[in-house]
């Protein structure tokens, strides 16, 4: 497959770093008469990247729609499903749902998580968000035979390694894995990918090196983001795996 | 490297999670059976009146024993830090192994699938009782009681199949138990001197199992539940305890290993 089709694509965490670049990728995969939802919870930088979009693309073969939204609330994550509502076209062959949007939390020893709330706000960000959320949409656009679907939910080499002093975002992210996992057996329309995007230059690998010194290897978002439009296009994984930048 | 390996589990304070019924009591009962004498409980669960029972019947067998029930909603500060002062109320220095059994757990709603959660409040309860209030506890626990020498700490996540497994229908609890195991695992991975265990005990004739077989959506899982229940396949929550009870004898496993009741 070459396109992604005429899609109504949703990414979170569009404003920076893979978000931005996946942004960019999707923009010139899709179909006239596509849809883009670009979500994060800063409105200018969203504003900025619809308008380096459309300076690549036609604003009658896409419309990029830009949620404010902080889906780390019960209103954040409606108001992007009501937007989504607002916005579907009615001919469609694809909905995709990039499920971006991630925070690191405190790299710390494990002793110190002794607050329960500062668990549950990054639990409530990190995994409830992305389940409300691909529920609430999997609502707005019902999955049907002629109408495919796909759900990506951007993972880590740390869903499947324990990282000392990572307790958070490994628990997160293996959450996620699992949670997706269960999405693809229940789903046969749907096509789901757990994708580890490898280390790139974004803010968070700033944030890693600045809370825990160690500096990786960094690759830019636009190679990673490359390597998941591709997988994606070529549609040829089993629904609910697991894949890593380094993998393929 | 276990100090008293294979014999008893030494003179041991136990903070036992979810202990007023199904395997949470069971895990009490057993664990009472293996330690020395000097050893203290600390009971926890929603129910006073239940903790009350296993109270009770844990001093009918040893009139001596030291047990603190701690009727508390883990999912909240308060609860938390009444289990851990209770704990540190019932430590005392002689006292070689301490142990903290991550049992308290609940199914969520399996009568729905993926595509209706919805409602991010009913998977932020779940996850803060299944996963941020295990979290806490542990590292309160380990807080509380640090690394010295002459005392082990043995921090036990009762598992599932399903941290392994997704289940058709219950992506609350998978997603709950694969985030469990990997918590642990991690601890594992910071603290060599912790002794963690992921065990898995098997489908077992507990309130969650009967929730289980009557409530799950997807026909297969609700079938097999059902089969395993008819076929008497079924383990008592005695038989999987004396497995648990093996293990930690033993204390052979690998720290932040993923054991399920069928590999012992």
């Amino acid at each position: 497959m070459l396109t992604l089709g005429r899609g109504f694509c949703i990414i979170t965490g569009a404003s920076k770093g893979f978000g931005r670049s996946l942004a960019h990728e999707v923009s010139h995969l899709l179909e006239p008469g596509s849809v883009l939802l670009l979500v994060a919870r800063s409105g200018s930088l969203l504003e900025e990247l619809k308008e380096e979009i459309y300076s690549f693309t036609d604003k009658q073969q896409l419309a990029v729609h830009c949620v404010t939204a902080d889906l780390s609330t019960r209103e954040g994550v409606t108001e992007t499903v009501r937007v989504a509502k607002q916005e579907a076209v009615t001919e469609l062959d694809h909905v995709l749902l990039i499920n971006n949007a991630g925070s690191l939390g405190n790299i710390s020893t494990f002793g110190s998580f002794t607050d329960i709330e500062k668990v549950n706000s990054y639990l409530t960000f990190n995994v409830s968000s992305a389940l409300a959320l691909t529920a609430g949409l999997l609502q707005v656009f019902p999955c049907r035979a002629d109408l495919r679907w796909s759900v990506v939910n951007i993972s880590s080499i740390f869903a499947l390694k324990a990282l000392p002093s990572w307790v958070l975002y490994c628990t997160a992210k293996a959450a996620r894995m699992m949670m997706f996992s269960v999405l693809a057996e229940e789903e046969p329309n749907v096509k789901v990918l757990s994708y580890s995007p490898g280390p790139m230059d974004t803010e968070m690998q700033e944030d890693i090196q600045r809370q825990s010194g160690i500096a990786y290897s960094l690759f830019p978002c636009h190679v990673s983001a490359a390597k998941l439009m591709k997988l994606i296009l070529d549609n040829d994984f089993p629904s609910g795996k697991h894949l890593d930048f380094f993998e393929v | 490297m276990s100090i008293a390996a294979g014999t008893d589990l030494g003179r041991a304070l136990c903070i036992i999670t979810g202990a007023s019924r199904g395997f949470g009591q069971a895990v009490a009962r057993h664990l009472s059976q293996r330690v020395s004498p000097g050893s203290a409980f600390v009971l926890a669960a929603r129910s006073g009146n239940d903790l009350r029972s296993v109270r009770a019947e844990l001093l009918q067998e040893y009139a001596g024993l030291l047990v603190e029930c701690v009727e508390a909603d883990l999912a909240h500060a308060e609860g938390q830090a009444r289990v851990i002062s209770a704990a540190k109320q019932c430590f005392s220095a002689d006292m070689d192994h301490v142990i903290l059994v991550n049992n308290a757990a609940s199914l969520g709603d399996v009568s729905r699938y993926t595509r209706d959660f919805t409602n991010m409040a009913e998977v932020d309860s779940y996850l803060s009782l299944n996963v941020s209030s295990c979290l806490c506890l542990t590292a309160s626990t380990l807080e509380a009681f640090p690394q010295r020498p002459g005392l082990r700490r043995t921090v036990v996540n009762v598992s599932s199949l399903c941290a392994v497994q997704p289940f058709p229908s219950w992506v609350l609890y998978c997603t709950g138990k694969a985030a469990r195991d990997m918590m642990f695992r991690v601890l594992a991975e910071e603290e060599p001197d912790v002794r963690v265990l992921n065990y898995a005990p098997g489908p077992m004739d507990t309130d969650i199992y009967a929730s289980a077989k009557s409530r799950t959506a997807d026909p297969n899982i609700r079938r097999s539940f059902t089969a395993m229940w008819d076929q008497g396949q079924v383990l008592t929550c005695d038989e999987s305890c004396t497995k648990l009870m093996k293990l930690l004898l033993d204390d052979s496993y690998v720290s932040g290993a993923h054991i399920d009741v069928y590999d012992v």
